[in-house]
């Protein structure tokens, strides 16, 4: 799509943030991301006492339950476009397509960002066993990349399927029964799971084929895949 | 100016032809009427306007540009496809202020809008408790909101009380004499009749016909003439001296074909018939278009008159 000249990105970004502040079941996702987290955290540390073997994942465990409150706001949020021709209004504002996806996605991703760095600084300060001043850091900058390229990967792939139930369904069994599943199997395919991948900067020690920043490098060549495929469906699709 | 041509327009959806070869302009300044049965390529003609469907080949532009290529679109164009496309979870002011924030359009806007179209007493309630009509008044704020030059709807008077109903009309008419394109979709001929100024008509994606209404009725239905009489047999007499065609409906009531009102007035006066009742019954946009759709079979090639 060549647009000569091209509509400014700015606008378009705060038109896509609008509407997310516009609707409240969105809020509402979005918020519920970091008592989610907290919350299932605190009650494994107090629920086991194996915490002490992996103080940071103790503290963190929540994460696998608050990426599914990111998923479903992000799914929501992109999916809400396919609804009732909502995409015509949405598409005859911005007409290059490219251009509107890629602030959709910022949009998602910004406040996910956010939401998910304050996460993790109170997961950390929620945590049973005390974390060291490094551990803090790395587990609340790496909560919120990992929530934020899981947001991005629900972006990319809610906008190939165009549709919310097929995205929740796809996504949320992968988050939870595959990674229970394949449980404590490592050293295989299994650690490239985006999940399993990105969590790794959660733990104290990896065991797996990747570290911390490989790890979410990983969650990023996922999400940027799924990006992909999506700006391509959104581009080439009649709306 | 900014008009809308078509030139050589196709879409195909799969094996099917939804539009064929369209080629035609849509000039400022008039309301154009936008015919044609369920299913005769007229929303896949508006939404191909916007971009929104990619014609398999051909081109249609706004104001001599394709439409991706507009910088500031909703300046340009306005338009109203589906009246539920707005979130049912966000109030009418939040939908239009989130399209205005795309243009810069500042949230005034969308105030003045919606007071515009009758909706600021209920503009901060969600869109979900909406009625059809509460959606289509929406759908047009959105639709001006960018105060465009052209104005695409799409059977726009669906689900409007009567009161909605005239005042669309009004609008329409109103939005031409500022000089804006404004082509309106519909598959109600009672409803464009009573506010089109010039006619498109669409039939299996070939465009039937694009002249001016007054023509388009008048080129296929002759005007007939009601009168009622107390002395019908004498006036039947005169008529058929004058050589007119005449029906006798009973009860002093004759329909005359191809005269005027005045012409019989005069010849009953001076023939000192007293009548009770003369009306023109001119030809109506439904018969006309009827005519028109029902020989369609006979159009081999799409057949067109510039106005």
């Amino acid at each position: 799509m060549r647009t000569t000249p091209p509509m400014p990105f700015l606008p378009v970004l705060h038109a896509e943030l609008l509407k997310i502040r516009t609707v409240r079941s969105h809020l509402v996702a979005l918020c519920a991301v970091l008592p989610v987290t907290v919350g299932f955290s605190v009650l494994a540390a107090r629920g086991d006492g194996s915490s002490a073997e992996d103080p940071l994942f103790s503290a963190f465990f929540g994460v696998t339950f608050g990426q599914i409150a990111v998923v479903a706001f992000a799914t929501a949020v992109v999916s809400a476009e396919f609804r009732d021709g909502a995409l015509r209004v949405t598409l005859a504002a911005v007409p290059c397509r490219v251009r509107w996806f890629a602030a959709k996605a910022l949009a998602v991703a910004l406040p996910v960002l956010l939401v998910g760095l304050v996460t993790g600084v109170a997961c950390g300060c929620a945590a049973a066993h005390p974390l060291s001043a490094g551990e803090q850091v790395r587990g609340a900058v790496g909560c919120g990349v990992y929530l934020t390229l899981m947001a991005l990967a629900a972006v990319g792939v809610a906008a190939v399927l165009r549709s919310g139930v097929a995205t929740l369904g796809l996504l949320i069994p992968l988050l939870l029964s595959v990674s229970f599943v394949i449980g404590d199997m490592s050293g295989t395919l299994a650690d490239a799971l985006p999940d399993r991948a990105g969590q790794v900067v959660l733990h104290s020690g990896s065991d797996g084929a990747f570290g911390m920043w490989s790890g979410l490098a990983v969650t990023a060549a996922w999400a940027a895949a799924a990006l992909l495929a999506g700006t391509g469906r959104v581009r080439g699709c009649d709306a | 100016m900014t008009g809308i041509d078509f030139h050589d327009l196709t879409k195909d959806h799969g094996p099917r032809r939804a539009v064929d070869r369209l080629t035609l302009t849509v000039r400022p300044g008039r309301v154009t009427g936008f015919l044609g049965p369920n299913g005769a390529g007229k929303s896949t003609t508006l939404r191909l306007v916007l971009g929104l469907d990619r014609p398999t080949s051909g081109t249609v532009t706004v104001g001599g540009r394709s439409y991706a290529r507009l910088r500031e679109p909703l300046r340009h164009v306005g338009a109203l496809l589906d009246a539920g496309a707005a979130h049912g979870a966000r109030t009418a002011r939040d939908h239009l202020r989130v399209l205005a924030a795309t243009h810069r359009i500042p949230a005034r806007r969308a105030d003045e809008m919606l007071e515009q179209v009758g909706l600021a007493p209920v503009g901060r309630r969600r869109v979900r408790t909406y009625s059809l009509g509460m959606r289509q008044r929406l759908g047009i704020a959105a639709a001006l909101l960018g105060d465009p030059a052209a104005v695409l709807l799409d059977e726009p008077s669906n689900g409007l009380d009567p009161e909605g109903i005239v005042w669309i009309r009004g609008l329409l008419r109103r939005l031409a004499a500022e000089g804006r394109t404004v082509l309106v979709s519909s598959h109600l001929m009672h409803e464009t009749a009573e506010f089109a100024d010039h006619l498109v008509v669409l039939g299996r994606g070939r465009l039937l016909a694009d002249t001016p209404m007054r023509e388009f009725v008048d080129a296929r239905v002759r005007p007939r003439v009601r009168v009622r009489t107390t002395e019908p047999a004498a006036l039947g007499r005169l008529l058929a001296r004058h050589g007119h065609t005449a029906a006798d409906q009973g009860g002093g009531r004759w329909s005359v074909s191809g005269v005027r009102v005045d012409d019989i007035g005069r010849m009953a006066g001076a023939a000192g018939i007293p009548l009770l009742e003369l009306a023109p019954e001119n030809g109506t946009l439904e018969e006309a278009y009827l005519d028109l759709t029902g020989s369609e079979a006979e159009f081999t090639t799409p057949h067109a008159q510039e106005a």
